[in-house]
Formats: structure tokens, sequence, C-alpha cells
């Protein structure tokens, strides 16, 4: 670590894996729940558990970014943060934020909280992804202000890199989509319509520029190939980025009472949005094997690969598969969108998460990478996620495949529950595959207890 | 002063003879379009014509023709197939 | 890739002019369009009626007068690329500014027409030649414009004298990057306005 003030960005990584852990508890929860109905009802119903577990997927996320802006800004910047007890007041008010919220969840049926939280004064909740009640919306966009002053201050400061750059573009362009959150219209099209903008235009647009740029400061790092070269990548990555993505998004617009043209517009555009995710791949292997030196931290490139070659798979081929209209128009809305969700966020979004915070985190202990056999044991956790993810989705296409052609393709079509009995099976096999994952998981957070000689510190 | 006059032969003397050259395919596009003519012989030679301007510029203005083969297969080829898609687009709509 | 020796050796070793990182993004938006065009001809093939009656409502004459500025402006950057491989850093900048003229020209006689269409009422729902007409011929639209403010950027770089006979990458890469604008509007011409 070449900067003290880099250190801010500890809590908000440990607080991002200890939210990890709420979220894919709650999806075994939900996971179960497929099957067994009634398993912990009244006190935790469905719909409140699936709330839980993407907003803790989001919220974790904003954590793990938010600890990555922190620890590469000063560093890029060749600077000092320009304020780390912001940094740090911001932790506590995100943190106490994001909790209070989930036990609000938990605790009061949603339009108690709603009540409770002025919901009819400014009415922004009940919508997917952004239940949060007004005053935690409200939060998160003062600790992102907050956040974005900070690294804009240290990186106005400093020197000026691409990386930096692109991953402060990433960050404004979240808190500027984010603000549609707020924004409410009563005309249901219109509502779906903006509604979109929050999150989709994120991981289909300014997440990738924060992708990129960790993925692009990790490599920088671990392999030591010339800035140069990284930085024409990120560049040809980010331009992809804009031109498939914001109009790719078009393909959520395919029916739900926007014009026709939504399925042109979002069936080409959104049919090169592999491309980006591609190019990543192939950067990040490229970079590996033109490597200048041998890093220690094997276990931080093995993460940057995995990113490279999961969110290919995850958002450009699983998205490509049923992103053309005409597929789209049987698929909408089916397991096949969930497997797609999972392997996307994690591929692309968890693991460039967990890459920087692979690279980082024995940084900030005062050693260039973590000892041998707890680097095994990281790995190790690596691989049983990823291949977990891999089964997963697999399992959910195999169950929406299935869901498509009983409900919507067959000549005597099912309904929807009817179909979802015969499909049983594979949220059995779903939901056995996923305590694997929690398995990892959890042996992820022991390889951070594993001592043992460490390397020196770079 | 020989490199100076090299390039004027080599580079801008061809350039300008294509531009005439485009000028003038145009000009034949242009009057097909104009009399409303139709039909797959007339289509074939539009799209060819079309095929020959695209490997003027491409060889030419952005000087393509002096670079290794794969540039320029990927050229020729992005232009074969947007060419012969449209083609086959065609004849399936004349059914 | 950055050391661009005088004038045509330099192409000698393989790769096209300017930076390696424009032609990445010339192929990606080749293969963009090129997708757009296709869906164009097959969206076509299953409406060839109204796209031929549409079309006759189409201003043929400003698409092949549009046709004509871009070749010419085309031409104007390639004088433009051999006048600062001769290190003339002031012609160069004035074929490129010739250039942009061209292209505000292209713009205008779009608007025209684009002002012409939406006051009859046409709109991108009016009917599907109408969505690829206008879908198709905005987007270009848009690459015309930032065409012409890569070139604007050269431009004002060559007037300050910052290429040279030796080094002009810059010059190279907006050129690709033009020509490129140019080439699209080659095929959409016939494709939109003249085949039926």
């Amino acid at each position: 670590m070449q900067y003290q003030s880099q250190a801010v960005a500890k809590p908000y990584f440990i607080a991002a894996i200890g939210l990890f852990v709420g979220q894919i508890l709650f999806g075994l929860i939900m996971g179960l729940q497929y099957v067994m109905g009634d398993f912990l009802f009244p006190a935790i119903p469905f719909n409140v558990a699936r709330m839980v577990h993407t907003n803790l997927l989001i919220v974790w996320l904003l954590f793990g970014f938010m600890g990555a802006a922190y620890y590469i800004i000063p560093e890029e910047s060749e600077h000092e943060l320009f304020s780390p007890k912001l940094a740090l007041l911001m932790f506590w008010i995100f943190l106490v934020a994001g909790a209070a919220t989930i036990v609000g969840y938990l605790m009061v049926p949603y339009a108690a909280l709603a009540k409770y939280t002025f919901n009819d004064l400014w009415p922004t909740m009940g919508r997917e992804f952004l239940e949060q009640p007004l005053p935690t919306k409200l939060g998160i966009v003062v600790v992102a202000l907050a956040m974005l002053f900070n690294i804009t201050m240290t990186a106005l400061k400093g020197r000026k890199t691409s990386i930096s750059i692109v991953l402060l573009m990433g960050l404004w362009g979240l808190a500027v989509f984010f603000l549609f959150s707020f924004y409410n219209p009563s005309n249901l099209v219109l509502d779906k319509y903006f509604w979109w903008w929050t999150v989709h235009l994120w991981v289909e647009g300014v997440w990738e520029l924060i992708l990129g740029a960790l993925l692009a400061f990790v490599l920088i790092k671990v392999t030591g190939v010339d800035r140069e070269i990284i930085e024409k990548w990120l560049y040809l990555i980010i331009a992809m980025t804009l031109i498939t993505g914001i109009v790719g998004m078009g393909h959520h617009y395919f029916w739900i009472g926007t014009p026709e043209y939504w399925q042109w517009f979002g069936s080409v555009f959104s049919a090169l949005e592999p491309i980006p995710f591609f190019m990543m791949t192939v950067f990040a292997f490229n970079m590996v094997n033109r490597r200048r030196r041998e890093h220690p931290n094997k276990a931080a490139t093995l993460w940057a690969l995995g990113t490279g070659v999961m969110s290919f798979l995850g958002a450009g081929v699983w998205g490509f598969l049923h992103t053309l209209a005409p597929v789209n128009f049987y698929t909408h809305g089916t397991q096949i969108t969930a497997a797609h969700g999972h392997m996307a966020f994690y591929g692309a979004y968890v693991m460039v998460v967990l890459t920087i915070i692979s690279y980082a985190m024995p940084m900030m202990r005062g050693r260039a990478a973590n000892s041998e056999k707890s680097q095994v044991l990281e790995m190790w956790s690596f691989w049983m996620m990823t291949v977990s993810i891999v089964f997963i989705t697999l399992f959910l296409t195999a169950a929406g495949i299935l869901q498509v052609w009983l409900q919507r393709v067959s000549t005597t079509p099912l309904g929807f529950m009817a179909a979802q009995d015969q499909i049983t099976l594979f949220y059995w096999m779903r939901e056995f595959t996923g305590l694997i994952f929690l398995t990892g998981l959890v042996l992820y957070i022991i390889s951070f207890f594993v001592g043992g000689e460490s390397k020196e510190a770079a | 002063m020989n490199n100076i006059e090299n390039q004027r032969s080599q580079f801008i003397r061809p350039c300008t003879r294509v531009w005439l050259g485009l000028l003038a395919l145009t000009s034949v596009t242009y009057s097909i379009g104009r009399m409303e003519l139709g039909g797959t012989q007339i289509v074939m030679l539009v799209l060819i014509i079309t095929f020959i301007k695209g490997e003027m510029v491409a060889g030419f203005f952005m000087g393509l023709r002096r670079t290794s083969l794969l540039w320029r297969a990927i050229m020729a080829s992005w232009l074969l197939i947007v060419g012969g898609g449209i083609a086959i687009a065609y004849l399936t709509g004349l059914k | 890739m950055s050391t661009q020796t005088l004038t045509l050796d330099s192409h000698k070793a393989g790769t096209p002019p300017g930076d390696l990182a424009i032609w990445f993004f010339i192929f990606a938006e080749l293969l963009a369009f090129g997708i757009f065009f296709l869906s164009y001809a097959f969206a076509r093939a299953h409406n060839v009626e109204l796209f031929n009656e549409s079309q006759q409502h189409l201003n043929r004459e400003s698409g092949a007068v549009n046709t004509v500025v871009l070749i010419t402006s085309s031409y104007f950057v390639v004088r433009a690329v051999a006048a600062i491989r001769e290190g003339l850093s002031r012609q160069c900048a004035h074929w490129l500014a010739g250039a942009i003229g061209l292209g505000g020209v292209f713009l205008v006689i779009k608007l025209f027409e684009f002002h012409a269409k939406f006051s009859a009422g046409i709109s991108l729902s009016t009917n599907t030649f109408y969505m690829f007409y206008l879908s198709l011929t905005i987007f270009h639209f848009m690459h015309v414009i930032l065409g012409m403010v890569i070139l604007a950027a050269v431009m004002l770089k060559a007037r300050r004298g910052g290429y040279s006979a030796e080094h002009h990458t810059g010059v190279e890469t907006g050129a690709s990057y033009w020509h490129m604008v140019d080439l699209l509007w080659i095929i959409l011409f016939p494709l939109v306005y003249v085949i039926r």
C-alpha cells in the first residue's frame, strides 16, 4: 500500500463480504421456498426473501465499488485521499442505513414500512430493486455524492490516468442513474420505462466502466504490462460498451407498451453487447500472457482471469440467448432470465469486486500477497463458487427451457403454477448447488484468517 | 524531394482518380434510382457497383491496399457479407 | 504503431494507417451497421410493397448529393493526410477545414430532409420502412457529427503545428474514421434510396 488513506477501503471490503454472506443465505431460503412454499412462512415470505436477496446484492456490490474507488484513486492519483475522515463517516452512515433497511424489511410488513418512512409524501417504493424506503434512498444519494466529491477532489489534485478517469465516469454515471429511482410517473408504461434506467443502465452501461477500470488496475499491478497498452484496451472496451449498452438496453422495452421500434433497436444493439465482454476476456488473458513479472498474488490473477471468462459467459452468451425479440417473445420473465441474472452478476460484478479485494486486502494488511496456504484455500473457494454458479445457471436454464415449453409452446399449455410443479427437480438441484456455493464462500472467508509465511510487501 | 514526388505519384494521383471514379459510379446508381428501375439484374448491378465503391474507399482512401492480406480480407468479407446478405434478402422478397 | 517513418514505407509493415485502436473501433462500428443493414434488407423482404411504396416519398436527389458531398470530403481528408506526410501543416489544416465544411453541408441537407419528413407527420412509429429509414440515417447522422468533432480536434492540432512529416498518426487516425463514415453512406444510399 503506497498511501495511508487507502486503508479506508478495508471496512468497505469487510462489510461487502459480510453482506455477501447475508445475500447467499437469503438466496438459499428463497431457493428452498421454490420447492417448499411455506418454508419459514409467515416470518419470511418469498417476496421479502427475494427483496432482501436482491437488495443485499446491490448494496454489497456498492460497498465493493466504493472500497475499490477509495483504494485505487489515491494510488492512481499519487495523492492521499482528500478526506479519509469523510470516507469513514460515509461508511458508517451507509452501513447503518443499509442494516436498518434490511431490519425494516424483515420486522414490519412492507406497507407499514412504507407508511413509517413517508412514502406517501414522495412515493418511490414498491418497485423491484428500488424497494428501499425514501430515507434510505436519500442516504444512498448523500453517501454517493460525498464519495464522488472525495475521490474527484483527490483525482483533481493528483495525476490523472485513464483508469481513474474511467472509474470516475462510471461512478458518476452510477449516481446520476440512481436519481431515476426517485421518479415514479403514474403512467405504468412511463414508470417501467424509467425504472429500467436505474439498475439496468448500471449493469449494461456505467458499471461496465467500473468493471473495466478495476480489471485494468489489477492487471497493471499483477502483470507489469505497460500502462499504455492496458489503457488502449480500456478505451476500446469502454467505447464498445457505450455504443452497445445504452441502446441495447432497449431489449427490456419489448413487451411493456413502448413503440414497436424498440424490438429492432433492442435486438440489434444488444446482440452486440457480448463484444465488450469478449474483449475483456481477450484483454485479461492477453495481458497475463504478456506479463513481465511474477506477482506473488496468484489468487488475484486467477480472479481477474475468471472475471473475464465468466462475465463473457454470463452477461454475453447467456444474455444473447434470449435477447432477440422473437426469442424473447417466448422466454420473457422465465427461469432463463434468472439463469442469466445469476451468472451475469456473479461473473461480472461479484468476481471483479472479489478480484480487487483479493489484490488489495493483503496490501492493506502489509504484505504483497497472502501465504501459500491462504492462497490455495482462496483458489479452492474460487473454483467452488464458480463451478457452483455454472451449475446453478445450467439447472435454471434447463428449468427455463422446460417452463417455456410447458407453459407457452406446447399445444396444451399449462398454467404458471402447474408448470412450476413440473420443474421442481431442477429447483432441488439448484438448491443443492447453492449449498456448495455457500461452502465455497465460507472457505473464502476462512482464507483471510489462515496465517503462514506471507510474502514481503512489494 | 524524391520522396515527395514519389508520394504524389503513388498516393495523391491514384486517390484523385478514385474520387472521380466514385463520382461516376454514384451518378450511375442515382440514374438507376431516378428511373425507378428494379428487378434482379438491376439490383445485382447496383450491389456490384456498391461493392466496387466500397473497395475503392477501403483500398485507396483508407490505405488498406498497402496492408497485409488479413486486413484486406476482413474489409472485403464485411463488404461481401453485407452485400451478399442484401442480395439474398432481395431474392427472398421476390417470391 | 507510434513511429511512422516518412510516407509509404510505413505501410509496408502491414498495419493500416493510424492508431491500431481506431481500427478495432472501425470494425466494431462496421459490424453494428452491417447488422442494421441486413435487418433492413430482411425486413424489406417480408414487406416489399410497403417498402417500395414508402421509398418513393424519399428525396433521392438529396441522398445522391449527400453521397457526392461525403465522397468529396473524404477526398479532402486524403489530401490532408498527403499534405502532412510532406510536413505541410497549414495545407493539412486547410484540407481538413474543407472536409469539415462539407460534413456540415451533409448535415444541413439531411436536416432539410428530416424536417420535411417530420412535418409530414412521419415518425419512427409510422411504419417499418420509416422506422428503418429514420433510425439508420439518424444513427449515421450522429456518426457524421462524431467524425467532424474528431477532424476538428485534428485540425486544431495541425494548425498549431502539432504534427510533422515523421509523426502524424493522429491525422491518419481521424482520416480513417472519416472514411468509414463515408463508406457507410456509400452502402446506405443505394440500400435505402435506390434498391427496389
